[in-house]
């Protein structure tokens, strides 16, 4: 049989419902926003911008779009939670695709519906006064896909072993918390205290936010501007984070196997 | 690789096979050295109470749970060694409900038909057929949220029809249905078999049910106590059966027994109870005979509750309240610590649930 089918419609089942659920569509394009809107200008007032060599906006932009992309393509995956509360987990897992086939569609299907999220929000970013082209545009989406399917395969890594919907959420508060606080998505971490810089090496998730802020402030700002918003190069942070997506996937397809 | 694929040329006959099978989890022993045959085209029952085994054994049938020891072969294939072929020979409708409730009627269909490598241009003309068969093809394009209990379960048993399989297993498809619903699931899958040239296995816990299979095991503590067609059980326990309420029942049974030594007769609560062989002509000499003042009398054919209260010295129902309990979901500083203390203590639950 064609095993290539059983990964295709897992991707299809993750659009589909994303497409459907015209709540979940519209929070995930107007969450993101709101934050830019309401939390960008309210942080704006407390920061000392006067000596800064860049726009706020700049700064929170590209953080704000990874993070909501992450955030996404986490709970896509995440969901297996709830599939497995009403049973429909089972369906999945006892027919004949191969176990690592059904985690790899699960993870592309997440990946995809943030993919069509970040794109979406990246359109916003002429009307924030960063300079834009198709160039960025396209090298964003890499990015976003990349940060996606990281994320992605982070979240059947962490719920593979989840058998109650109480843990889940205890799961989340003490890991994907953290992840988010420690990314550099509300702060440039730079200028944080020193544990906080050590603890911050040790989040994947800073490498991807590092990524996408290279990419999409490349017109913009300097080389050395950006340098001061991120932890490492261009080609570190891209290559640090490529790294880690191919050991989660690895992982996470070897813990689903054993999926019970 | 001879063992692993049974004869494979010749056309089976037995599409299951169980030969000794065994799954303990710790100390408790789910199964406990089970064997029987399926034939080709039967509905077999599994009848026994909550716990007894029942899930347990598909489960292991349907390669979702590895066995301890024992061998099985469904259609053929090796249950432990060939899987993948095991899981494409076969339909399955669990306990609970197990469809996509984001998804509509026809969506689910789509999906399972993807997930068992079925291709386009058969799954719509199969989709049309099952659909009809299970009486949804209206519903089709509803989703499942707004569907009702015994909807749900149809459009399962057309699910599990989709990839065309040898043999259809259905874990208590009737449980928490009510008997209008109930009678009407038992119509499809009388039609299914009549149409589909198809074997079914499923449990069951409820007796009238179990009347209906072509025959049953009944399976208690682990263990075939018995595995017949019905009417053979039936006769196990002889002929007919008398039920007997009296004034004083305790003196009605003394005299009982010194009139008729060669008839059993047992007390059972409030009512005695007397096997005869010839009942309605029995029953004259009875009321004639019996000095005790009787307040009433009943008499019908055995049953197989009959059965198993001969075979286990208990009803089938009297262990019948310990359904599972819906875990609430709630946070509070004792689950954090749980999560991290005894995590152990979870699966220990989801065990003995089984």
């Amino acid at each position: 049989m064609n095993k290539f089918s059983g990964i295709y419609i897992l991707w299809y089942r993750e659009i589909l419902i994303y497409l459907r659920n015209s709540l979940k569509f519209f929070t995930s394009i107007f969450l993101p926003l709101l934050f830019l809107v309401f939390f960008g200008t309210g942080l704006k007032t407390i920061f000392p911008l006067v000596s800064l060599p860049y726009d706020f906006a700049e700064f929170f932009f590209p953080g704000i779009l990874a993070l909501s992309v992450a955030t996404m393509a986490l709970s896509s995956t995440m969901s297996i939670v709830w599939d497995r509360e009403f049973g429909f987990l089972k369906e999945i897992l006892v027919s004949p695709v191969p176990r690592s086939y059904i985690a790899l569609g699960k993870i592309l299907g997440a990946a995809s519906t943030a993919l069509i999220e970040g794109a979406l929000l990246l359109l916003v970013t002429p009307y924030l006064g960063i300079n834009f082209s198709l160039k960025i545009f396209f090298g964003g989406l890499a990015v976003i896909f990349l940060i996606a399917y990281g994320m992605a395969a982070l979240g059947i890594f962490l719920t593979a072993r989840i058998k109650r919907t109480e843990s889940f959420s205890i799961l989340l508060q003490l890991i994907i918390t953290p992840m988010v606080f420690l990314s550099g998505a509300f702060f440039p971490i730079n200028n944080s205290p020193h544990w906080m810089v050590s603890l911050s090496k040790y989040n994947p998730l800073t490498y991807g936010i590092n990524s996408l802020r290279w990419v999409i402030l490349s017109h913009t700002l300097p080389t050395s501007t950006i340098n001061q918003l991120t932890t490492n190069s261009f080609i570190s942070s891209l290559l640090i984070f490529i790294l880690f997506s191919i050991i989660i996937t690895i992982l996470s397809l070897q813990l689903f196997k054993r999926l019970t | 690789m001879s063992r692993d694929v049974k004869n494979i040329q010749e056309e089976i006959l037995e599409v299951i096979q169980v030969e000794n099978l065994r799954k303990k989890y710790g100390a408790i022993k789910a199964v406990d050295g089970i064997s029987f045959s399926v034939k080709k085209g039967e509905i077999f029952g599994f009848l026994g109470p909550n716990g007894a085994g029942k899930t347990t054994t598909i489960n292991i049938l349907c390669t979702l749970t590895r066995p301890t020891t024992g061998v099985s072969y469904i259609n053929g294939y090796n249950v432990n060694s060939c899987p993948n072929q095991v899981r494409n020979s076969i339909g399955l409708v669990f306990q609970e409900i197990t469809l996509d409730n984001h998804l509509t009627a026809e969506e689910n269909l789509f999906l399972h038909a993807m997930l068992y490598g079925v291709s386009r241009k058969e799954f719509i003309q199969r989709k049309i057929e099952v659909l009809k068969l299970c009486e949804l093809w209206e519903k089709r394009k509803m989703r499942i949220e707004h569907f009702s209990g015994g909807m749900k379960r149809r459009l399962e048993i057309a699910r599990a029809l989709i990839n065309q399989p040898k043999i259809l297993f259905l874990d208590e498809p009737t449980i928490g249905l009510d008997p209008q619903t109930r009678k009407k699931i038992w119509d499809y899958i009388f039609n299914v078999r009549k149409k589909k040239d198809i074997t079914i296995f499923l449990t069951t816990q409820y007796l009238n049910e179990a009347e209906s299979c072509d025959r049953v095991a009944i399976i208690d503590h682990g263990k075939i106590i018995a595995l017949d067609t019905p009417e053979n059980l039936k006769k196990m326990i002889g002929n007919d059966i008398i039920t007997m309420k009296t004034e004083d029942n305790e003196k009605a049974e003394t005299e009982f027994k010194q009139r008729f030594p060669e008839y059993s007769i047992k007390r059972l609560g409030k009512e005695i109870k007397i096997e005869v062989d010839k009942g309605d002509e029995f029953l004259p000499i009875l009321v004639k005979s019996l000095p005790s003042k009787i307040i009433s009398l009943e008499l019908r054919r055995p049953t197989l509750e009959d059965v198993f209260l001969e075979l286990t010295g208990r009803q089938i129902r009297e262990n019948n309240n310990g359904k599972l309990e819906e875990e609430i979901p709630s946070f509070d500083l004792s689950t954090l610590f749980s999560f991290f203390a005894a995590p152990k203590k979870e699966e220990n639950n989801k065990n003995s649930k089984k």
